[in-house]
């Protein structure tokens, strides 16, 4: 055991904390400061200010230095999650290109498309959706119905995506297409890299039950993509998907433990201030709470541990996301149960505003299901993990 | 960062976990269960693990130990429960631990080669009839030298040649005492638990002669039971993760409405959540040791943590061995009950899941 990061990391740290020190206005730290914002401004002002940490050189963390990546180690990129979580920083307003597309394009693009696309995407000049699910297409992802039929050396594509992230804001989407007429399940879909910004795509806001639209709906309707913006080979989709989602995989529970532990000392402070921290039925499921984000914690040590032997962590990415998603889950029911009535009020004294809480309480709901839901997360432990049988 | 055994600690784990599959398996141990009036102290395993330096793990070079740490000593607890192997390894260990911490020169020279070798058993005595394992719930006194009052439960005090009792003295200050076995006032009563893995009794002491450590102050008292804590942690993490092993092996094969019973969701989803539990409890008990091992600023936390995940690990992981295997898992032909009774006799040792639960509350509000 050696839970220390190298000399070089730790430096790493540093700078980045005095970057973000110098970077993070004072108002961005305040609870609740994104939710006063538009979905626009909000999008915009963190557009903005992540390509100025582009331009610092502290995005693309461990991406080569030859896509214009920092060309750093895991260590770096789980310290860089834990800093900005801590910092305050904003999330990333192209999360699904960064995470997935990007290492995608390295491991199978073409020259042209490593090119073209990495760099605009890095510095946000191109905003990246990912079109997979579909109405008829949820968990059973090889149900997808959009097709595409070349014309030319052009495909013209119909059809509906939704749970799109971004999709209001989205320039280009990896879109998952049936481009082989009669083709069933895995089978004779391909990854279409499609332009937005034409008359043939229309995005749809789509209002979740937290009131805030993340998400969106995406439809096609004779959208037109050349048959060269084809990410890895024509007919061969699902084997581009999988490679795609397995760069979910990483160690990225540093950064979520951070934020999580954040918010249990948020609510264990609510909790006081409501006078329900002497409960002892409260006081024992918080600290249930608090036992699975340790858990989280010491399992994203775990995870950084096998990436950085380069090992493949295959379906246990399963567990992690298990662990992440039902632990951050349990502590918003926790918050409700603790604080009883209040708990349900924006503003149960004139000085207390708990909307943020709420944002984060509903938000908790969609984190079980999407990126594959508890139940398909547990059928994979269950067969690829523990050998049951299908 | 490296959160991983080294491949010595791996070595290690196997030599045990093969020594206990070749020469003490399941026919051994069912042999220990069904003699309740036998000492529960097979000597051929003891001197096994003895040879192995499983009991020196944690015992000074300078003492004829191997100078390791917790994370060693977890890697050893965590095969034993896995083989549910019955003797005082656990009680011995923390013996010696009391006097590593604790002890003058010439008390770890008396002791400490005699309990890394297996020539001694040891025992520990932290805590009365219905107290908590905090140092609040000593129930014997010390005055001039002399004990007076009673530990319940205590490991293997039938076979101990050596007892390190906490009491607290006039002023309410808990410390830490040696008692011989055999000393005058000494009473030791069986108490028949019902894990035949082990044997566990209730201690009386009646103005019987003491030796305090050295320097076996409320320090000392708190980081036993710390100690205490992740090796019973990482015992029933052992257990956890062999009881679920043995059942999804089962479902794999057994048969009903012509499929593999492990084919159908309800167990599916039971098994695979049991398997993240029982993964975390093992992170946490490893993290633990490392916490208590580098003294980390953490360790109160980290020892809450591995205490309350793993026996709520092992409790649940050995309530759907029994489940899981149906009927046959509910007989005492079959294994499951070794690993259920395990599992719910130490639970609560060293503190239940909801007393670390609370004890995280009150490091944490």
């Amino acid at each position: 055991m050696d839970l220390t990061y190298t000399a070089e990391e730790e430096q790493f740290r540093q700078e980045l904390r005095t970057w973000l020190a110098e970077n993070i206005p004072t108002e961005w730290t305040r609870p609740g400061y994104w939710a006063t914002l538009s979905d626009t401004e909000s999008f915009e002002k963190r557009r903005e200010w992540e390509a100025r940490k582009t331009a610092a050189g502290f995005s693309g963390i461990q991406w080569p230095v030859e896509y214009g990546g920092r060309g750093g180690t895991p260590g770096m990129k789980a310290i860089y999650d834990e800093e900005t979580v801590r910092a305050h920083a904003p999330q990333t307003v192209n999360v699904l290109g960064l995470t997935f597309l990007a290492p995608t394009i390295m491991a199978i693009g073409t020259e042209e498309q490593k090119a073209e696309i990495i760099g605009p995407m890095l510095r946000n000049e191109v905003i990246w959706c990912q079109g997979f699910s579909e109405p008829g297409a949820g968990s059973d992802l090889a149900a997808v119905a959009t097709r595409g039929v070349l014309d030319g050396d052009e495909y013209v594509v119909n059809g509906q995506k939704i749970w799109t992230t971004n999709a209001m804001h989205g320039d280009k989407i990896f879109t998952i297409v049936r481009t082989e007429a009669g083709s069933e399940k895995h089978k004779g879909l391909s990854m279409l890299l499609i332009d937005m910004n034409q008359p043939g795509v229309e995005a749809r806001p789509l209002k979740q039950m937290s009131g805030a639209s993340e998400f969106g709906e995406v439809f096609f309707t004779d959208a037109r993509v050349k048959a060269t913006d084809c990410l890895g080979e024509i007919g061969q989709g699902w084997r581009t998907a999988m490679l795609l989602l397995s760069f979910e995989r990483g160690a990225s529970g540093v950064g979520q433990y951070t934020e999580f532990r954040r918010q249990y000392d948020d609510i264990v402070a609510q909790a006081k201030r409501f006078g329900r921290a002497d409960d002892p039925v409260a006081r024992q499921e918080l600290a249930r709470c608090l036992v699975e984000l340790e858990c989280l914690r010491y399992h994203a040590m775990h995870i950084l541990t096998q990436v950085e032997q380069g090992k493949d962590l295959g379906s246990e990415s399963s567990m992690t996301k298990l662990q992440w998603s039902e632990a951050f889950q349990d502590l918003w029911e926790a918050f409700e149960h603790v604080l009883g009535p209040e708990a349900t009020l924006a503003a149960p004294r004139p000085d207390v505003d708990l909307s943020p809480f709420h944002a984060q309480d509903h938000w908790s709901r969609s984190v079980t299901i999407w990126g594959g839901s508890s139940q398909v997360q547990r059928n994979i432990v269950a067969e690829r993990v523990l050998g049951l049988p299908r | 960062m490296f959160f991983a055994l080294t491949d010595e600690q791996q070595a290690f784990a196997s030599t045990v976990t093969e020594f206990l599959a070749d020469r003490f398996d399941l026919e051994a141990v069912r042999g220990v269960v069904e003699d309740p009036d036998g000492d529960g102290h097979p000597l051929t395993l003891w001197k096994g693990l003895a040879d192995q330096g499983a009991l020196a793990v944690l015992v000074p070079e300078e003492h004829d130990g191997l100078g390791l740490g917790l994370v060693d000593a977890q890697v050893v607890a965590r095969a034993l429960g896995a083989g549910v192997a019955p003797g005082p390894w656990l009680a011995t260990v923390l013996a010696a631990e009391a006097l590593r911490i604790a002890g003058s020169a010439e008390q770890q020279s008396r002791w400490l080669p005699a309990l890394a070798a297996g020539e001694t058993v040891g025992t520990v005595a932290l805590r009365g009839e219905g107290g908590a394992w905090d140092g609040s719930g000593i129930t014997v006194d010390v005055n001039d030298g002399r004990l007076n009052g009673s530990a319940s439960p205590v490991d293997y005090p039938a076979v101990a040649g050596l007892i390190v009792v906490a009491a607290t003295d006039a002023s309410g200050t808990p410390g830490l005492y040696l008692v011989e076995a055999g000393a005058s006032g000494l009473t030791v009563r069986d108490q028949h638990t019902y894990d035949g893995t082990a044997r566990v009794g209730a201690l009386e002491f009646a103005d019987t002669p003491a030796e305090p450590l050295a320097s076996g102050d409320t320090v000392a008292v708190q980081a036993l039971l710390a100690r205490g804590a992740v090796l019973n942690a990482a015992d029933l993490v052992g257990v956890a993760r062999e009881a679920l092993t043995r059942t999804v092996a089962y479902d794999r094969d057994r048969n009903q409405f012509g499929v593999p019973v492990g084919s159908f969701q309800a167990l599916k989803h039971a098994l695979a959540d049991l398997h993240v539990a029982v993964t975390m409890a093992e992170h946490a008990v490893l993290f633990a040791a490392h916490a208590l091992d580098t003294d980390d600023p953490g360790t109160a936390i980290a020892v809450a943590v591995a205490g309350s995940k793993a026996s709520d690990a092992a409790w649940n992981a050995t309530g759907a061995m029994i489940q899981f295997f149906g009927g046959i898992g509910f007989t005492w032909e079959h294994e499951a009950h070794f690993f259920y009774k395990r599992a719910r006799r130490r639970a609560p040792l060293f503190g239940s899941s909801a007393e670390h639960r609370e004890a995280l509350a009150a490091l944490t509000f």
